[in-house]
């Protein structure tokens, strides 16, 4: 009695996993791409894959992770294509494209700014608010060193804190070095802050109650494009001095790359990711269009392809662009 | 016919509102949170302080003797040693002292909280009832849904770290309290009643004895959720060997990886057998 059932059971769910077998798309392959986790990447996964869909008959999916275990699955070539690549954030990048581990398409976007950022209330005040400036006179990363007791630590009360980089991420450990190098060590605490969603959050709360606060953020992001935080100046540009945490950050270069192999399956979309070139502003144009309109990646998409339509011919053959723009209306 | 295969309409939970309730929220009550926060940062800070206090060879030391105590063999003594040793060999000490604390704080919050509401429920099935959906929605509901707004109400650092760790950790104890005390023979408890035992003094002389041994399964439990929690409570800033987890596999530097993985391993190992075997002597001698 009991078997039959079981067996009813195990013929039941059989039928039901035979009916969710996916059914394989029409087009002419699939493109599957990296979603490391954050807003950007998403919304330039939607735009490339818009025009896959639309202009190279390609089908794609998205494959989450954190950047580490996305960044693997890419080299072993279960993920094809990254929209958008920090490459200063992961390590072994350079090593890997040189070895021809993965392949450098082309520059995504290099007109980015990171460093330390303090919200703007900090030195201006905000009357709206009722914000008293703090601390007018911070202009530089150095200027900080006057203000332990503003940025004060709540577990060590007798020291300041600022926020550094995300742990692992390479400007963790440069943004370490110019802590040590500028002499924060005896009075400020460098406060790794976990992860990126735990950084934003700590930024938000403090800019909530209009507390002070010096943490390392970077753009494009909805947050910067949201909150009015101002960054602080460094040393110029230097790219020996850098990496020793002497200087500012360079735009560091935001790649499109894609698995070993890629170009030779797919030359043509190889060709318009090489060409896919966009910019800081505009990333950051489209976030703060998704935040404000609360539209999904997909709509937030098609408004960066209507806003930038001169782009698709810069990107695309005509045939394909014409296709593009057929799609969009 | 399209609603046999989808659903007929969709509820549009205004979930904009609940951001903003729980960012006015921190905003509001400023003040009972940053009491808060202080005194879970003074609570830490000391634990921390006593155990930077005592020097290293003196916890390897007692390492040893409650291993030789426990089990009446040299070896295990000598082999929980050398594990604690090693620890410090690689360079970790420091670290291990910060998660220890971390540990140990939520695990005592864990406790003070949980032993209480254990006997409580035990004592009151409507209690129970309602207590327990809220056990499983702690222990289920994934980490960071209430991480973030732990970090938006406490900052980063080690207080929301130690919060979300009670969280997880605090529903061993409270299950098993539970379990325990309703697992006691009801008519030992009946003769203790006939022998003119109110009910709360055949509680604590009778049943939380006669329990003990499961809830003290139930703290050790505690104690190894609340080490689980390590690696998480780290992506919430608080430092410790659980942040260098988290930096050596954000780098895919493996080798680093598996060194901090192994000390919290250890750590993890000894906790759970010195307590364990603490248990043990408590039971024969009951």
């Amino acid at each position: 009695m009991n078997m039959k059932k079981l067996i009813t059971i195990l013929a039941i769910s059989l039928l039901a996993l035979a009916g969710c077998a996916p059914s394989t798309g029409s087009g002419s392959g699939h493109i599957v791409m990296a979603d490391a986790g954050w807003d950007s990447i998403r919304l330039h996964n939607h735009v490339v894959g818009f025009i896959a869909e639309n202009a190279f008959d390609l089908t794609w999916s998205e494959m989450t992770g954190s950047t580490p275990i996305t960044y693997e699955a890419f080299k072993n070539g279960e993920i094809d294509v990254y929209t958008e690549f920090w490459t200063e954030n992961v390590a072994p990048y350079r090593g890997d494209v040189e070895s021809g581990v993965i392949l450098e398409l082309g520059v995504n976007f290099n007109d980015n700014y990171q460093g330390i950022y303090v919200p703007r209330y900090v030195i201006e005040g905000d009357a709206a608010r009722g914000i008293e400036p703090m601390a007018p006179n911070l202009r530089t990363v150095k200027d900080l060193l006057d203000y332990p007791d503003l940025f004060v630590d709540e577990e060590e009360p007798s020291k300041g804190r600022i926020y550094g980089g995300i742990p692992g991420w390479a400007v963790d450990e440069i943004l370490y070095k110019k802590f040590m190098a500028y002499g924060f060590d005896d009075t400020f605490i460098y406060f790794r802050p976990g992860s990126d969603a735990a950084l934003s959050a700590a930024i938000i709360s403090a800019y909530d109650r209009g507390e002070p606060i010096a943490a390392y953020y970077w753009e494009p992001t909805w947050l910067m494009a949201q909150y009015d935080l101002v960054l602080l100046e460094d040393e110029p540009f230097d790219a020996d001095r850098f990496h020793e945490g002497l200087t500012e950050f360079g735009a560091a270069d935001v790649t499109v790359a894609a698995r070993k192999g890629f170009d030779t399956e797919f030359p043509e979309f190889t060709e318009f990711l090489s060409n896919y070139s966009t910019s800081s502003a505009m990333t950051s144009a489209a976030l703060l269009h998704m935040q404000v309109s609360g539209d999904d990646y997909l709509n937030s998409a098609k408004w960066f392809l209507r806003e930038y339509d001169e782009y698709l011919d810069q990107w695309l053959t005509a045939e394909q662009a014409e296709a593009v723009r057929q799609a969009l209306n | 016919m399209n609603w046999l295969y989808q659903f007929p309409f969709k509820l549009n939970i205004d979930t904009a509102a609940i951001d903003d309730a729980v960012r006015s929220f921190a905003v509001n009550n400023e003040a009972i949170l940053q009491f808060m926060r202080r005194g879970l940062n003074g609570l830490l800070s000391s634990i921390h302080s006593t155990l930077d206090f005592i020097p290293w060879w003196i916890l390897v030391i007692v390492v040893f003797v409650l291993g030789f105590l426990q089990t009446k063999k040299i070896k295990t003594g000598i082999v929980y040693a050398v594990m604690l040793f090693s620890i410090g060999a690689v360079g970790l000490w420091p670290l291990m002292l910060l998660t220890l604390s971390i540990v140990i704080a939520s695990v005592a919050i864990s406790l003070l909280l949980g032993f209480p509401i254990g006997v409580l429920i035990s004592m009151n099935d409507r209690a129970s009832s309602i207590v327990r959906p809220i056990l499983d929605t702690m222990q289920t509901m994934p980490v960071f849904v209430y991480l973030i707004p732990a970090v938006l109400l406490f900052g980063l650092g080690r207080v929301p770290a130690v919060m979300a760790t009670t969280i997880y950790a605090i529903v061993p104890i409270v299950r098993l309290t539970n379990l325990g005390i309703r697992q006691v023979n009801e008519e030992v408890v009946e003769a203790a009643k006939s022998f003119g035992s109110t009910r709360i003094q055949a509680m604590v002389k009778v049943q939380i004895p006669q329990a003990f041994a499961t809830i003290m399964a139930g703290l050790n439990q505690t104690l190894m959720m609340a080490m689980a929690m390590v690696v998480t409570a780290s992506m919430i800033g608080a430092s410790g060997l659980g942040m260098e987890v988290l930096i050596s596999v954000n780098r895919v530097e493996v080798g680093r990886g598996l060194v901090s993985g192994t000390a919290v391993v250890i750590l993890a190992i000894l906790l759970d057998r010195l307590s364990q075997g603490w248990v043990k002597d408590k039971e024969e001698e009951a």
